[in-house]
């Protein structure tokens, strides 16, 4: 149990101060934001530079994760219309791997997309392209009829199914595509906080108690490969949730 | 985190209609229970919009699943 | 002590921001962010790396057309190659058979040759000799007569010379003394 003396890592440690001036945008999460879209930019343009038909190694490491995207997300969810859907996906899970994959890189160490407003951002644009993608294939009237009418009900049980449709669309939808990455990144890197916060206590601690911390900080090495994991996975479950809404709004049925 | 496959579609596809039933019919009974001054009405929502919860789901994985496959579902 | 233990939370986590409430210039940052990132991947990586998907796809197709050709050639020379194989085949046997026809037409021919040139040989020599036993029977008996005649007339008397002679009485004496000799 904690000990007086001990602080538990808290929400405050996932706020930075500005590194310089006053702006947000001096802050650690918007910097390596930035810095996660110099290098993906910049690996998948030097690795695809050449588009040669036998790959070098660096082809063949863009390609595989731009063909996971393409063939394993987007070509096996959306169907035949996949192609127009590529770079935004491939912009999607690229993005929020690195992102997330920062969380164990050392040095840099925060998961950027423990701080909601990042996540929200993504789930705007997938609630904007879902919709849209709906709207202008069925028309806004045939789009909102399908949604909230499935066929094969009693009419007086529409007035409890509608709106709780509606709100799946509309609400429900976003909010636990952004909270479920939110949430992962934020318990993982609280939870790493702990054991490593944790096993620097100890240390300072008496001579007994720093065994234990030992076993802290192995325990953090343990779980940042876990994480890992977790923040790859995350960003493949965004990426098919929105590939799957994307494949919902153009199919017909329904 | 609930494994890596595409049936992530389907798990998050239910906890969306039991999220969006449990709260639009349990918000509508407490709201009820607000303004009426009454303490039932919330539980009456919540189970109501458990109920549509799972039938929605029932509609869309099961019923439908057997006549036409729901184009999310499809690996 | 779990009550001690919330309370301690409480007063340790009163001062700590909400995370889940959003910073609206974090998100107006992470939607230019995203913004820049999927504009420049649609740019610069996807079309590249579908052009790379495509020569791909073709060099495969490509090299399984160029495969199948050699396939239909390597075929085509293989039947080829046999049918040369098999009529080299036959041609040899033909050229056994015939060689072996005309083998023994040789030997039957060179035999009946042999054996021609032998009787001719045979027949001549047996000719020659009866000749020449006739020539010798022949001479003998003329010697034998003249000799004979020559004695008698030595003995009787050269009188009788010509009239011996025409009488043939000689030659009868001679058929005589071969007849009793037989």
């Amino acid at each position: 149990m904690a000990q007086p003396g001990f602080v538990p890592p808290s929400s405050s440690d996932f706020f930075y101060n500005p590194s310089f001036g006053s702006s947000i945008v001096a802050t650690k999460p918007v910097m390596l934001l930035l810095f996660s879209v110099i290098i993906i930019t910049a690996f998948f343009t030097l690795s695809a530079r050449k588009s040669a038909v036998v790959p070098s190694r660096l082809q063949f490491a863009g390609e595989a994760v731009y063909g996971f995207v393409r063939n394993g997300i987007g070509q096996d969810v959306i169907g035949e219309e996949f192609q127009r859907f590529t770079p935004f996906l491939f912009a999607i899970f690229t993005f929020i791997l690195t992102n997330n994959l920062f969380g164990v890189v050392p040095f840099m160490q925060f998961p950027t997309m423990s701080h909601i407003g990042f996540p929200v951002s993504i789930t705007i644009f997938v609630y904007i392209v879902y919709h849209w993608v709906a709207i202008k294939k069925k028309g806004l009237g045939r789009y909102l009829k399908e949604m909230c009418f499935m066929p094969g009900v009693p009419k007086p049980i529409y007035i409890i199914l509608a709106p709780v449709e509606f709100l799946t669309y509309f609400a429900v939808r976003p909010l636990t595509l952004a909270m479920r990455l939110f949430g992962n990144m934020f318990a993982g890197h609280l939870l790493l906080l702990l054991f490593t916060l944790g096993g620097e206590y100890m240390l300072k601690s008496a001579a007994f108690v720093k065994a234990f911390a030992v076993l802290s900080f192995g325990l953090a090495i343990g779980l940042s490969f876990f994480e890992m994991g977790i923040e790859a996975l995350q960003a493949y479950i965004f990426t098919l949730l929105a590939a799957l809404y994307i494949a919902g709004a153009l199919a017909d049925e329904h | 985190m609930a494994g890596g496959t595409p049936d992530d579609g389907a798990f998050w596809t239910i906890t969306s209609y039991l999220i969006a039933g449990l709260g639009f019919w349990g918000g509508c009974g407490f709201a009820a229970d607000h303004f009426l001054k009454t303490g039932y009405w919330t539980l009456i929502g919540l189970l109501l919009g458990m109920g549509t919860g799972f039938y929605l789901i029932w509609i869309r994985f099961i019923r439908d699943d057997l006549n036409k496959p729901d184009p999310r579902l499809k690996k | 002590m779990t009550s001690q233990l919330l309370l301690k939370a409480a007063t340790v986590y009163k001062d700590a921001p909400s995370p889940v409430v959003p910073s609206v210039a974090e998100i107006i940052v992470g939607l230019i962010a995203f913004s820049i990132l999927f504009i420049l991947l649609k740019v610069k990586a996807v079309p590249a790396f579908e052009k790379a998907y495509a020569a791909r796809t073709a060099a495969i197709e490509g090299g399984i057309e160029k495969a199948e050709f050699a396939q239909k050639e390597a075929e085509a020379a293989l039947a080829a190659y046999t049918a040369q194989l098999s009529e080299a085949r036959a041609e040899a046997q033909a050229i056994r058979e015939e060689a072996r026809v005309q083998g023994s037409a040789i030997i039957e021919d060179l035999r009946s040759k042999a054996q021609e040139e032998a009787n001719r040989i045979t027949t001549a020599a047996r000719a020659s000799i009866e000749a020449e036993r006739q020539q010798a029977v022949a001479s003998l008996r003329h010697e034998v007569g003249s000799l004979a005649t020559e004695l008698a007339s030595k003995i009787v008397g050269e009188a009788l010379d010509d009239q011996v002679r025409q009488s043939g009485i000689v030659d009868r004496f001679l058929a005589d003394l071969e007849k009793s000799e037989k």
